[in-house]
């Protein structure tokens, strides 16, 4: 085994790698797939337990996970620890990088939504004049979003308008609530669409790299991996000049392996994928590679309580459910404020109000919290981030991880086309909120950091110009053949949809091409 | 030596591995003693009984190492007239909330330290100036007085930023989630009171022993949201 060399090589082992890993073995290819985290097992590595038994009492234990808001203390230890793997930025434009490096990455804990792009985000810039456009089109990647929808049972309706295409979904035929009523007919004014959510049910309560892809994978006795191999770097034949494998060190040990491969998958998330290429010095003639990072922005939103249902009237029919308003800004008609737009997730809820809603304390607050009770309707903004140069990674000049491998420095920010749209969305869920006769609790019209969504895209943008972009539409690197890059680093813009559905189909399309390739002998 | 002392000793020396050989073949000798009664690392198994074990909090007292008496004394009135006991759910006080948010914050990064001595020290000043003493000896109407006009409405991960009331509302939600999280709290069940928090732990997963070591602990602190020019963002972390 020491001097096999392996058909392909996979760097992680998510949604991306894991979709990879399926197609290229299926195909009959011998695959490798590194990952630089354990296999997490939930029966051996976590329990339920009352918060008070925590030494935290349930809070984030202090000075750990500063950039993950998403942290608290029971989950504290399945994210990438942040003095283990450091990254930098300038204090006035802070980045939240939130990691799993647990084998199957963050395939593991998602949010499920799962969304098509449209040819509003693949031709945007014919649309509105900004950016570019990505060197496909939807209907070059419809068929394999109803592939990839069909695996994960993404559960919807087929009510999504132009801009959400409907899918291959095991349908929802659940009525819709009274609540959710009043906000549709609220919304209509504003051009509004309110759709049913669409989420990947998956298999077994989880749609996970490591039980829809994977085991596919396995089944065919072509795939190798190995857990806690932290890549360093990619390696490159002197005589060819092209990538021939990878070094890395194993994550306990520290001991230094390398394997050679024929061709090479990156697949290790978007900012790991594009430190590799910089720390590797590959892949980079269009100097592109780490410009034009993007994500979506997260935290404006709009708690309220629909008045009809307090005091324990809040009945099903009345109350739950939830909905998506796809993008409705500058579809029909144009803002004057800001390009591109945002969808609301929007959730009539049964349950309790979050005590910061009311500003009362001690006895007040309680009567308050049970009146309220039930009687939720809340909205949160995701929106489309504008691809610009100047938002960038590059490799720090004097850090290094525990391994001894240099960081990242994160230089993004965002701009007043951001700003704005996030007022745009705080002011006019709460209009729509208004019109249906529910009282506004609370707003904010203020992003969470760049990097919150955990949707973090682009660095290695696609395009059919090997001057203005890192791969073609493949997601092939311009100037190697036998390197690939199948995470979201490969996305031209960022859309306001949660990105999992079109890496996932990226990665199902790329690899489905990259084993004609090899068959042919091309690669 | 004499001669025949010579001779026996040459003889009895050529006989004795003789000897020796037809004795370990015939009664073989008993093998050294183990260097202890059994092989210290084996023993425990699946039978073997967990010792019952509590969780400290609740039945010790926490050492109070971080607020000034002044700071901790104003802390412990915030935190009963924020969080009093109503019905059979205990208060703050008895859930010790005060002395576990002492051990919290005094581990916690200089940010928020900075919000709750800043944030206590204005408290204990403006009850000087306004009544003339300190604000662990303020009435509730007193305390009322200074702290609800400070109250905001706020969505999770945006705490107000104005000055005092980013104190007053990260504190009053601080010593909930404290107190609702507590064992005291856990021991009274109510069906109408918010929960403690039950979910799944998870511990360290092949926990890399190096990285303690590593260069990151110098990362900057963060802040709430993305600054922009117009927005006053807060300078502690959560």
């Amino acid at each position: 085994m020491t001097n096999e060399t392996f058909d392909v090589l996979i760097i992680g082992s998510g949604h991306a790698g894991g979709m990879a890993a399926k197609i290229l073995t299926e195909s009959g290819i011998h695959c490798l797939m590194l990952n630089a985290g354990p296999v997490a097992d939930v029966a051996r590595n976590a329990e339920h337990k009352p918060a008070y038994e925590l030494p935290y009492r349930g809070f984030k234990p202090p000075g750990r996970l500063e950039h993950v808001f998403q942290a608290n203390e029971f989950n504290a230890n399945v994210w990438v620890d942040e003095q283990e793997v450091p990254y930098t930025f300038a204090p006035e434009n802070p980045y939240n990088w939130v990691r799993v490096r647990l084998f199957g990455g963050r395939s593991l804990f998602w949010s499920r939504q799962s969304f098509r792009l449209s040819d509003y985000e693949f031709k945007a810039k014919s649309h509105d004049g900004f950016g570019e456009d990505w060197p496909i089109s939807y209907a070059d990647l419809a068929p394999y979003y109803s592939r990839v929808e069909d695996i994960f049972q993404v559960a919807g309706a087929l009510d999504g308008p132009p801009q959400m295409p409907d899918g291959n979904f095991v349908l929802d035929h659940d009525p819709w609530s009274q609540s959710m009523q009043r906000f549709m007919t609220a919304g209509k004014p504003f051009e509004m669409s309110v759709c049913k959510q669409r989420r990947a049910l998956g298999r077994d309560g989880l749609a996970s790299s490591v039980n829809l892809l994977l085991p596919d994978a396995e089944k065919t006795g072509k795939l190798t991996s190995i857990a806690n191999a932290v890549v360093r770097q990619l390696t490159v034949d002197k005589n060819t000049g092209q990538p021939n494998g990878c070094l890395f060190i194993d994550r306990l040990s520290r001991r230094e392996m390398s394997v050679k491969a024929r061709v090479v998958v990156l697949a290790a998330g978007t900012l790991e994928s594009t430190r590799l290429l910089l720390n590797s010095n590959i892949g980079n003639s269009s100097g592109l590679v780490g410009r034009y990072l993007m994500d979506q922005i997260y935290g404006p939103g709009v708690i309220c309580s629909v008045p009809e249902a307090r005091n324990g009237k809040g009945t099903k029919e009345l109350m739950g459910g939830g909905a998506i308003v796809p993008r409705f800004r500058n579809i029909a008609t144009k803002s004057d404020k800001f390009l591109r737009g945002y969808a609301l997730n929007v959730t009539s809820s049964t349950g309790a109000v979050a005590p910061r809603n009311f500003a009362a304390y001690g006895v007040e607050l309680e009567q308050k919290l049970k009146e309220y009770h039930g009687s939720a309707f809340h909205m949160t903004m995701m929106g489309e981030v504008l691809g610009r140069y100047e938002n960038h990674v590059r490799i720090s000049k004097d850090k290094v991880d525990a391994w001894g491998i240099p960081v990242l420095h994160v230089e993004t920010k965002y701009t007043d086309n951001e700003y704005n749209m996030a007022k745009d969305a705080a002011e006019t869920g709460a209009a729509v909120a208004e019109a249906a006769g529910f009282e506004v609790l609370s707003k904010n019209p203020v992003p969470n950091p760049p990097g919150y969504s955990i949707h973090e895209v682009g660095t290695c943008r696609m395009g059919d110009d090997a001057k203005h972009s890192v791969l073609n539409k493949w997601c092939q690197s311009h100037d190697h053949k036998n390197l690939f890059v199948v995470d979201g680093a490969s996305f031209t813009s960022a859309g306001w949809q949660n990105p999992t559905m079109t890496i996932l189909s990226l990665s199902m399309r790329a690899s489905e091409y990259l084993a004609g390739e090899m068959s042919k002998q091309n690669i | 030596m004499l001669r025949r002392d010579f001779v026996r000793a040459v003889v009895s020396v050529s006989v004795a591995p003789r000897l020796l050989l037809s004795q370990q073949t015939a009664n073989p000798a008993p093998a050294p003693p183990p260097p202890a009664p059994v092989p210290w690392t084996l023993g425990l198994n699946p039978k073997t009984p967990i010792p019952q074990t509590e969780v400290a909090d609740g039945i010790t007292e926490t050492v109070q190492r971080f607020f000034t008496p002044v700071q901790l004394a104003a802390l412990i009135r915030l935190a009963d007239v924020l969080m009093p006991p109503i019905g059979d759910k205990p208060g703050a006080l008895q859930a010790e909330t005060p002395f576990f948010l002492d051990f919290l914050i005094g581990s916690s990064p200089a940010a928020r330290k900075k919000v709750y001595e800043g944030g206590l020290n204005w408290l204990e000043s403006e009850s000087e100036k306004r009544y003339g003493k300190g604000f662990a000896k303020l009435d509730d109407r007193q305390a009322g007085s200074i702290l609800k006009p400070l109250l905001r409405t706020w969505m999770n991960d945006h705490p107000p930023t104005e000055p005092h009331a980013d104190f007053v509302n990260i504190a009053h939600d601080d010593i909930r989630m404290a107190t609702i999280n507590s064992r005291a709290w856990s021991d009274v069940t109510s069906s109408h009171a918010q929960a403690s928090s039950t979910e799944l732990f998870w511990y360290p997963i092949d926990p890399d022993i190096y990285a303690t070591n590593s260069d990151g602990s110098q990362a900057p602190v963060h802040v709430i949201a993305a600054p922009k020019a117009s927005h006053v963002m807060p300078e502690y972390s959560r």
